[in-house]
């Protein structure tokens, strides 16, 4: 018996040294994969989590699917871009006290020889009828994102319904999407955030059609309604969001950069 | 003659075989019985009854004058009287005096008492200074005699010994059965299936034969 | 070319110099895996060797039961556990999905019906002398199957590490429950998924390495069991 008791205790002094995490405060929150491909967090949240001796748990997914998370009551905040999603989540009563946060644009990208022409394009949804008249490759995110539901409205203005073996739905976030598109040599909408992270060294794609108001791309902020989930840690919510939003989290969004160029823009006051 | 175990009508079978049918046997304390046979004449199985590991399917097995009742509780107590040397015998992974020590360890005998008792039972067979070696690295004879002196050093009422010399050298062998002749001198009752048909001459005692699991 | 071998090499440089994100996940998949096989192996071990030592009926469809369970796929593992855990779910109140803790609980279930079925394997191809020489000797009845368990230590240790092979080199249920949470629920297959997806091909090719070393470290554990 004695080995195996041996190796029983040294599992188990194993598992302890590994699992000896601190007992610092958590808090929970669902974003799109937008903001952690393009490298934000990683800036935007130590401070936070230092002044307030805070670990965030961030779990990056599409945006539909964070606001289910939020839905659920699995996390204290959301941070997402899909307006017309946000407010039908507050308006239903799982989140109180959105605000915006940041904002940047969507943009076409797709391979540099431009094969559907879309840089000639006068409007985003012209572009996608051009790719679909084409049947260029298209990859969509397929995954209920911010940037999903944003191409979906912009198919509707085109007045077409994306399907046939031109059209890919990954079911991915941003990140892994560009690199699928980059691997196909295909089209898709990306966040410019993400895409400048991914320029240059992870991707050859160009940007062949921006520009137009229609592609505005909104990030806000949402805390979950304790009201609703009396579990939620609503003042550290409360607190992320007044970070993000104020000052110092408006500095630091204001001056990331990827590859030299902003990634996002924040709104005058 | 003081009577020990009595069985009546006792008939063990697999399935439709009856490998044993014993109407009527008595066997005294203190004694030595030689049991032979041919293979499958039932004698394992006898013995395996005897040692109350396995239940007969029918019939009354009487011990110390008392019915047999085959429940883990009675059957503890009934097999801390007992012990069976199988043919073969099974050491347990480790130390020779792990695995003497062990039925010691059950019966809650502890401490210098329990050393005191393996080495003594090593002597009796011939190994003394044998209790550190590891059991897997044994020769056939020498597992053998440790196999011997693990059932010896509980003193038990009864040994059942199923053809303990079969497989060893002769040293061991005449060892042995000098050690098998002298326990009923001690009041403890010997029961051994062999295949030597000289050995009950040389042993002495008394012969059971059995022929297809019945008495001849 | 090129691009393999200078992958390759940021790969080794990763590993060398310790980098944090690949220390995180390398220690977040080894501890969730050996509090999962913890609790498996107190689970798993005694049920395989229950089902091994005695007779019951309907002990066949209980055989039959844990070798489907084997190939229970990750994801559904995770699914189920989510649903149950989420806040939503029943056990929502405790707060488990998105941390270490769920994941435990997800890896163990995945965990026992291997645990279990290598255990009983073991037992049913034990030497049949072991009990009745136990017995015989004196043991009691769980006496001797405790013998037994320690005559086949070896086998049983074999089941755990088959167990912890599993559970280590599953993506769905750490995804799936732990949110790949960067530094908290990041192990190395989900880091592995998601760095490839975002190209960053050295970063999962370190991972992907440390994650074969410690698969070639658990098989050659077993072979040495299964020798003696």
């Amino acid at each position: 018996m004695k080995s195996l008791r041996g190796a029983f205790l040294a599992i188990i002094a194993l598992v302890v040294l590994c699992s000896a995490a601190s007992a610092e405060e958590r808090l929970k929150m669902s974003t799109t994969t937008s903001t952690q491909d393009s490298g934000l967090l990683r800036v935007l949240l130590p401070p936070f989590e230092k002044e307030n001796n805070v670990k965030v748990d961030v779990i990056a997914v599409g945006t539909g699917q964070a606001l289910k998370i939020g839905e659920a009551g699995d996390v204290d905040v959301v941070f997402v871009h899909a307006r017309k999603l946000e407010d039908k989540f507050v308006a239903n009563g799982f989140g109180v006290n959105r605000r915006d946060v940041m904002y940047n644009d969507f943009v076409i990208i797709g391979p540099k020889s431009d094969p559907a022409g879309i840089a000639r394009a006068k409007t985003a949804a012209e572009a996608l009828r051009m790719i679909a008249a084409k049947g260029a490759t298209f990859i969509s995110r397929g995954d209920k994102s911010g940037t999903h539901v944003k191409e979906k409205e912009l198919w509707q203005a085109a007045g077409i319904q994306p399907k046939g073996s031109w059209y890919i739905e990954a079911g991915q976030g941003m990140g892994p999407v560009i690199t699928m598109a980059t691997e196909r040599q295909a089209y898709t909408l990306a966040d410019r955030g993400t895409y400048n992270a991914y320029k240059g060294t992870k991707t050859d794609l160009v940007i062949n059609f921006q520009g137009e108001k229609g592609l505005f791309n909104a990030y806000g902020v949402i805390a979950v309604n304790p009201k609703k989930f009396p579990h939620v840690k609503y003042d550290l919510a409360m607190k992320f969001i007044d970070f993000v939003t104020g000052p110092a989290g408006q500095k630091i969004i204001a001056g990331y950069k990827a590859h030299g160029e902003p990634v996002f823009f924040i709104y005058k006051k | 003659m003081n009577e020990l175990y009595h069985l009546e009508s006792i008939r063990k079978c697999y399935g439709e075989r009856t490998v044993l049918a014993i109407d009527d046997l008595a066997l005294a304390a203190g004694k030595l019985y030689t049991l032979t046979g041919a293979n499958g004449s039932g004698k394992t199985t006898l013995l395996t009854l005897l040692a109350f590991l396995a239940p007969p399917s029918s019939g009354e097995l009487r011990y110390g004058g008392k019915p047999v009742r085959w429940t883990n509780a009675a059957l503890l107590s009934l097999r801390r009287q007992v012990t069976l040397l199988h043919q073969s015998p099974y050491l347990f992974n480790g130390s020779v005096f792990a695995n003497i020590a062990f039925g010691l360890k059950m019966r809650g005998i502890r401490g210098e008492e329990r050393r005191r008792r393996v080495e003594r039972s090593l002597e009796q067979v011939g190994l003394p200074g044998f209790g550190h070696r590891r059991a897997r690295e044994l020769s056939g004879g020498e597992s053998q005699r440790v196999a011997m002196a693990r059932a010896l050093v509980l003193e038990p009422k009864v040994l059942l010994l199923d053809e303990p010399l079969a497989n060893v050298d002769r040293a061991t062998c005449e060892h042995l059965e000098q050690v098998i002749v002298s326990l009923p001198g001690n009041g403890t009752t010997v029961i051994m299936t062999t295949h030597d048909p000289e050995q009950p001459h040389r042993l002495g005692g008394k012969q059971i034969r059995l022929v297809t699991g019945k008495l001849a | 070319m090129g691009f393999l071998s200078d992958t390759f090499s940021t790969a080794l440089d990763l590993i060398a110099s310790f980098d944090p994100d690949v220390v995180n996940a390398v220690s977040t998949s080894l501890g969730v895996a050996l509090w999962s096989i913890l609790f498996a192996t107190l689970a798993g071990v005694p049920a395989g060797v229950v089902v091994g030592v005695t007779e019951f009926p309907g002990k066949r469809a209980v055989i039959t039961l844990l070798n489907t369970l084997m190939a229970l796929p990750t994801v559904v593992v995770g699914l189920a556990v989510y649903g149950i855990i989420s806040r939503q779910g029943p056990l929502g109140e405790l707060g488990l999905l998105f941390t270490p803790k769920a994941m435990v609980i997800g890896q163990t279930i995945l965990a026992i019906p291997i645990v279990a079925n290598y255990t009983l394997g073991t037992v049913k191809g034990a030497d049949p002398r072991i009990v009745p020489t136990a017995l015989t000797l004196g043991a009691g009845p769980l006496q001797s199957i405790r013998q037994l368990v320690q005559e086949l230590r070896f086998g049983i240790m074999a089941a755990v590490i088959a167990g912890f092979g599993r559970v280590v080199a599953e993506v769905g249920v750490a995804m799936m429950l732990g949110g790949n949470i960067r530094g908290y629920t990041r192990t190395m297959t989900t880091a592995i998924a998601m760095e490839t997806g975002k190209g960053e091909f050295a970063l999962g090719l370190a991972l992907g390495l440390i994650l074969m070393g410690v698969a070639l470290l658990v098989n050659l554990f077993l072979n040495i069991l299964q020798q003696r």
